[in-house]
Order: structure tokens, then C-alpha cells, then sequence
């Protein structure tokens, strides 16, 4: 339960840590504020008691004997103040010393130190049945007593709503900053997240600003020289395969012509065919080096056209097929954003594999809305041949992978179509997954965001 | 790629002219050598240049049917080159280039080159395209001379030939096959003219090097469902009785690209 109310975000735990730590000071800083404040209350209350008693001890005292009970009625006494007039006083013998602390706070030594007009014929104090209670019995110049019990007032520090009122009002102050500041701060972390992301799809992304605090700064140069290395190690790959794919290009080419000077027509068929499937691996190991798609500005693409393109041109290059070997369903139209040369060059090749391994292939795009589900659209290639081992799904996307039972001459290949097809889908932000169907057959699904 | 199926290379045998004087342009040696030798039997006389100072000197010393062209030379460019060759003339070129290249491409064929062949090419599928631009530049003399358009539009439609795409209204691209790319371009350059079925083979098998065997009907319909136009009762491309089909739209064309679909730009390198 406490796991799951954990938050997951940086900045949510951060915020959260800020306020429960907040909340305790707070809590505890009130605590000590209101402890002060009760106390220094409790001390006035008291003077105040001890006050009134005083004032009562006074009146007795000046009063006439015969007007004396009358007049001390007529005193006003308050809460934590009882007295009354007695034959005999109110502390006797064995009951418990009066604790100093009391004595202190209703000042018992002023009884003492009145002018002898005042001052009592004797005094007795004691404590009372609690710890709060003092009992103070002083004798009248008559013989009368007059007896005051004292209670130091109980407060109710929780009683006043501004306590409360206080407390919410400075929590939630506290908590909207926490929150402010913690998500100010944690957005770098966000921002190198997405970058990182970004980098992952595209190596010509733009730079990181190296600005902000010094280590978001710093994090930020880091990652942009990263970035920078990353790049560079791209371009030199890059450039060195476009090298020597052109510096194949002229000897095939060479070659060619030569074989139209053969006279022997068989040798010079077989000839253009062996230099046609070396073209192939080259321009083949040219697109998954070179990585196209990088370059390859986005575009708004009719998707649907595409793939009745790619199926075309498959067939039109397979003479030997007939209509019903191939076959489309899906929508008439749908517009997607991609770069229309490599998502070409991936749906061919599926679309190859799926000929060369199964005879047939069957093209589905679901596209029942113009978004589907979670804003992907969904594609499925499917063939009718013996499938593939469900251990392998995803070893053939290791570039120059091949199964080895597929390694023969007839269907030919240069083990790169798939990963580059992998390739330029996840450069769109989608991907390509194969899966044994059960009735047999091989179906590769391709997910493309809308 | 189906190799020997087309090997009737007939070189303008049928006609009394004098064979195409073709000069090219080429840095390989042997590729220079062998490609003059094949085109020479083909019926074609050849000068060969080995870059673009050469190809200079030679120039006014014959008067070339066609040139073919590779992009990358030592020295001074391809594309260097070709511009300089159109302040001189109209006479149609052909590019040889890398597929890697495509940037430098489009900006010949927006030169006003007339066609490209990638590298390492068929030297028969080069013939072809020879043959056809050839064709072209002699059926329709005063074709080359307009500039090249940049967009051709129609019914709603724009057509880019340097980067061989098709855009609907929305900017949106719609991609073709190559034959259907070809016989759009055959319809766009022809428009309200009936053309027959015998009529289009001719056309596209000059252009179009691979085999074009799916009948022209086939290509037709699948062209049909990707412009929109309803198979059953075609308002754009109509079938005309008798065997035949019919553009039946306004063509405009631009040297300049629409500012709406200048965004959908070309490659960066």
C-alpha cells in the first residue's frame, strides 16, 4: 500500500520528502511556541489568583467583624479561587507539604511580608488533594481563619481554531513551493531524458543548452560531447562504406559491359545475374550502414498507397505471379508522417521475404480510424510458408543473420533486410516484429505511429 | 531484374539519319572505353571525355546528339558541367550517378538533364533511356527547349518529376510504381489527347527499362485507385471507345514549387 502511494517521479519524492520534513519542524516549532505561551498564560492566571486571594485577605482583614461576612461576599472570585471564613483553618496536620513551586507562583511569601496592620496572626499552607492545589490558612487578629484554596488553571492548548487554522494555511503555503521549486529543479533531468531519447532516434538532433545550475550545466556539456563523439563515429563509418560501395560501383560496372561483349549468351546470362546479386549486397550493405532514414526529411504519406506500391512493384518484378498471390486489405487512404524512400525500402523487404519464403503474401493494415489504438497504426505481413523456429523470431534481425536453413541460392538474400527494415521502422518511432501463426505461416507486424 | 528478355536493340535502323553522335563523359578509363565500344556497336558514333576540361575542348568540335554525363568527375563537377552545357545548347543529357547522390539528382534533373541512370548501371537499361530521350528530342523538337518544370499540376494533383513524386491537394504524397509513375508522365505531357493502347507501349518502352509486360489496362486501373478517379466511371482518366485512354484535365505547369508544398523539401545531405 505505501509502495504504491510512493511517487515515481523525482520531483514527487523530492516534494514529498520536503513536506513531511517541513510538517515535523512545523509541528514541533508550534509545539515549543505554544508550551511557551501556555506557560507564561499560567503564570499570569496565577498572579491573578493569588491577587484576588490577597484582595480577599485584605478586606477581611480591614473589614468590620460584624459587616465582615457580608463584605467578603460580595468579592468577586474566579475560577481556580475558593475561600471561606472558619472557626478553625483549613490545614491541619498530616496533610502533604505545600510543593515550592505553587508556593512561588501564588507568591505565599508576600503573606509574609505584610505590614504588621495586615500581616496574618499566623499562617499555615499545605498542599491540596492534587499536585495543583495549595491550601493557605492565615488567622485573623479575632482568631477567625480565613481559608483559600488555589488551583493553578488547567489550559487547553489546542482549544483556539487559529492553532489549527495556522498550521493548514503554512502547510499548504509550503507545500505549493516544495512543488514549484522541485519541479523547477528536476526539469533538466527531464530535458537530458528526452535528449537522450531523441539521440536514440536521431544523431543529427539538436544540441542540449548548456545553461541553467552548474551541474545541470555540466551534465549537459557532458551528454553533448557524447553526442558529439557519437555523431562523428556515425559520419566516419558512414563516409568509410560510401567509399567502398562507390569504389565497388566501378568494377561492376566495368564487368557489365564487359559481359555484353561475351559471345557465349548462357555464360553472359549467368554473368549479369552474378553481378545484379552482388549490386544487391552492396547497395544492401550501403542502406543499413549508411542508415537513410537519418537523412531522409518526413513527409506526409499516403500509406495506403505505399503499400499497394510496394506490392506492385513486387509483383511486377516476379513475373511468374499471379493476381491472387498478392493481396491488400485495408483502407483506401491514410496519411502518416514518415520518410516515404526508407519506409519503402522496409515494406519491400518484408514484403520480398514473405514472396521468397511463402509464395504468397497477404498485406492487412488496420486502420479503422485515422488513429489507432494508442495513436499506432498497425500493419501485418503475412505469408504461407513454413514459418521459422520460434526460438529465431528475433535472431533474424541480427544483421547478416540468416537461418540456416534459408542459406541456399534460390532464395538468395543478403541477411540485411530485415534488420534494415527494423531499422528504419524504429527511426520512425515504430517497429517490426515477426510471429508464427498458428494455422502456419509466418506474419511480421509492423506498428507505425499515425 | 530479368536480364535478355529485351534483346531486340535496334538503333534507329529504321530510319535513314545518320547515327546519334554521342559524347561521354566519364573519369574511368575502362568504363569510358568499354561503354564507347558498345554504344559504337549499337550503331552510335562515340567521343569520350575523361572530365570536364576535355569534354570543354571537345564540344564545338562535333555536334552531339546526346551527352551522357557522370556526376562525379575530378576537377570541375558533372553538375558544373551540365549547367555550363545549357548556356551552350539544348542537347538532351543523361546522367550516370551514385544512388547515394540523390540530392545532387534531383538538382540535375532540375538543371534540365534529361534523365539518370544509377550507378553501377545496365548497359542496356542506359540504351533504353539513350533511345528514349533520343526519341523524345526528335519527335518533339521543341520539347527540351522549354525549361524544365518544377511541378506539373492537374485536377487538384502535383506532379514533381525531379523527384518522380506525386502530391495530392493536401500536400500528402502519394507513392507510385515506377510504371505508373511513367505512364502518368506519358498522360500529363499529353493531356485531352486520346491515346491508344499501341500508342502507350511505344511511349513507355523507351522510358520505362525493366519489363513492362502487365498490360497498359492493369497499369491504367492501378493508377486510376491511387488518383481517386472511380474505375467503374472514370472522370480523369477515360477509357476511350475503340481502345484507348484520355487525360481528360487542365495541365498547368510551374517552374517554381508551390510555397504549400515547398515544406515537403528534398534531402539534406
Amino acid at each position: 500500500m505505501i509502495r504504491r502511494l510512493r511517487p515515481r517521479s523525482l520531483a514527487g519524492r523530492t516534494a514529498l520528502f520536503l513536506t513531511l520534513a517541513l510538517m515535523l519542524v512545523q509541528t514541533a516549532g508550534l509545539l515549543i511556541h505554544a508550551l511557551d505561551r501556555l506557560d507564561l498564560q499560567r503564570i499570569i492566571l496565577s498572579r491573578e489568583i493569588s491577587s484576588r486571594a490577597f484582595i480577599f485577605w485584605r478586606t477581611a482583614v480591614l473589614a468590620n467583624p460584624d459587616r465582615r461576612q457580608t463584605m467578603l461576599y460580595e468579592i468577586d472570585l474566579m475560577r481556580g479561587l475558593r475561600a471561606d471564613l472558619s472557626d478553625t483553618p483549613a490545614v491541619r496536620p498530616g496533610m502533604p507539604r505545600p510543593p515550592p513551586p505553587l508556593v512561588e507562583m501564588f507568591q505565599v511569601k508576600r503573606w509574609r511580608a505584610l505590614p504588621p496592620n495586615l500581616r496574618p496572626r499566623a499562617l499555615l499552607v499545605a498542599g491540596g488533594e492534587g499536585p495543583r492545589d495549595l491550601i493557605v490558612a492565615s488567622q485573623l487578629p479575632d482568631g477567625q481563619w480565613v481559608n483559600l484554596w488555589l488551583t493553578v488553571p488547567v489550559m487547553r492548548p489546542w482549544h483556539s481554531g487559529a492553532f489549527l487554522v495556522a498550521f493548514l494555511m503554512m502547510t499548504g503555503a509550503a507545500l505549493a513551493l516544495i512543488v514549484w521549486a522541485t519541479r523547477r529543479l528536476t526539469r533538466p533531468v527531464s530535458a537530458l531524458a528526452r535528449a537522450a531519447e531523441q539521440l536514440g532516434r536521431d544523431v543529427n538532433s539538436p544540441p542540449l543548452p548548456e545553461d541553467g545550475p552548474r551541474e545541470v550545466a555540466t551534465a549537459a556539456r557532458a551528454f553533448n560531447t557524447m553526442a558529439e563523439r557519437i555523431r562523428r563515429f556515425v559520419g566516419d563509418r558512414t563516409q568509410m562504406l560510401a567509399a567502398i560501395g562507390h569504389d565497388l560501383r566501378t568494377p561492376i560496372t566495368r564487368l557489365r559491359l564487359r559481359a555484353e561483349f561475351l559471345e557465349d549468351d548462357e555464360q553472359r546470362r549467368k554473368m549479369l545475374a552474378d553481378l545484379d546479386e552482388m549490386e544487391t549486397m552492396v547497395n544492401a550493405t550501403l542502406a543499413f550502414a549508411r542508415d537513410d532514414a537519418a537523412t531522409e526529411p518526413s513527409v506526409p504519406l499516403d500509406l495506403a498507397a505505399l503499400c499497394r506500391t510496394v506490392l506492385d512493384e513486387a509483383m511486377d518484378a516476379r513475373p511468374g505471379l499471379t493476381a491472387e498471390a498478392v493481396t491488400y486489405t485495408g483502407p483506401e487512404r491514410l496519411r502518416i508522417s514518415a520518410r516515404p524512400v526508407a519506409l519503402k525500402r522496409a515494406l519491400a523487404n518484408l514484403v520480398g521475404n514473405a514472396l521468397n519464403y511463402g509464395g504468397r503474401v497477404r498485406l492487412r493494415l488496420d486502420g479503422q480510424g485515422p488513429k489507432v489504438e494508442g495513436g499506432l497504426v498497425r500493419l501485418l505481413i503475412e505469408d504461407e510458408g513454413p514459418g521459422i523456429p520460434d526460438d529465431c523470431l528475433e535472431v533474424v534481425f541480427q544483421p547478416f543473420r540468416r537461418l540456416e536453413t534459408s542459406r541456399n541460392r534460390e532464395t538468395g538474400g543478403t541477411g540485411l533486410g530485415l534488420p534494415i527494415a527494423r531499422n528504419i521502422l524504429r527511426a520512425h518511432g515504430g517497429d517490426v516484429m515477426l510471429m508464427n501463426r498458428q494455422g502456419g505461416g509466418l506474419s511480421a507486424l509492423v506498428t507505425l505511429p499515425a | 531484374m530479368v536480364i535478355g528478355r529485351h534483346c531486340h536493340i535496334h538503333f534507329m535502323v529504321e530510319s535513314m539519319e545518320p547515327p546519334p553522335h554521342i559524347l561521354v563523359v566519364d573519369d574511368d578509363r575502362e568504363i569510358r572505353d568499354l561503354l564507347s565500344k558498345f554504344l559504337e556497336r549499337q550503331s552510335c558514333r562515340v567521343s569520350a571525355a575523361r572530365d570536364a576540361r576535355e569534354a570543354r575542348r571537345l564540344w564545338p568540335l562535333g555536334r552531339y546528339h546526346l551527352v551522357v554525363l557522370d556526376l562525379m568527375l575530378p576537377g570541375e563537377s558533372g553538375l558544373e558541367f551540365a549547367r555550363w552545357l545549357r548556356t551552350q545548347s539544348d542537347v538532351p543529357i543523361v546522367m550516370l550517378t551514385a544512388m547515394s547522390e540523390e540530392t545532387d539528382r534531383i538538382v540535375g534533373l532540375e538543371l534540365g538533364a534529361d534523365d539518370y541512370v544509377a550507378k553501377p548501371f545496365n548497359p542496356r537499361e542506359l540504351l533504353a533511356r539513350i533511345r528514349a530521350v533520343l526519341r523524345r528530342a526528335n519527335g518533339e523538337g521543341n520539347a527540351s527547349q522549354e525549361p524544365p518544370a518544377k511541378a506539373i499540376r492537374f485536377a487538384g494533383w502535383t506532379l514533381e518529376p525531379a523527384r518522380r513524386r506525386l502530391l495530392n491537394q493536401d500536400g500528402v504524397e502519394v507513392p507510385l510504381t515506377g510504371g505508373e509513375y511513367e505512364l502518368l508522365m506519358v498522360l500529363v505531357e499529353r493531356p485531352n489527347r486520346v491515346l491508344t493502347r499501341d500508342m502507350l507501349m511505344d511511349l513507355l518502352r523507351g522510358r520505362q527499362a525493366g519489363p513492362f509486360d502487365r498490360a497498359i489496362d492493369v497499369a491504367v486501373s492501378r493508377l486510376r485507385r491511387k488518383l481517386e478517379d472511380d474505375g467503374r466511371n472514370p472522370s480523369l482518366i477515360k477509357t476511350v471507345r475503340g481502345g484507348g485512354y484520355v487525360l481528360a484535365a487542365t495541365v498547368e505547369k510551374a517552374a517554381e514549387l508551390p510555397a504549400s508544398l515547398a515544406h515537403a523539401g528534398g534531402a539534406t545531405p
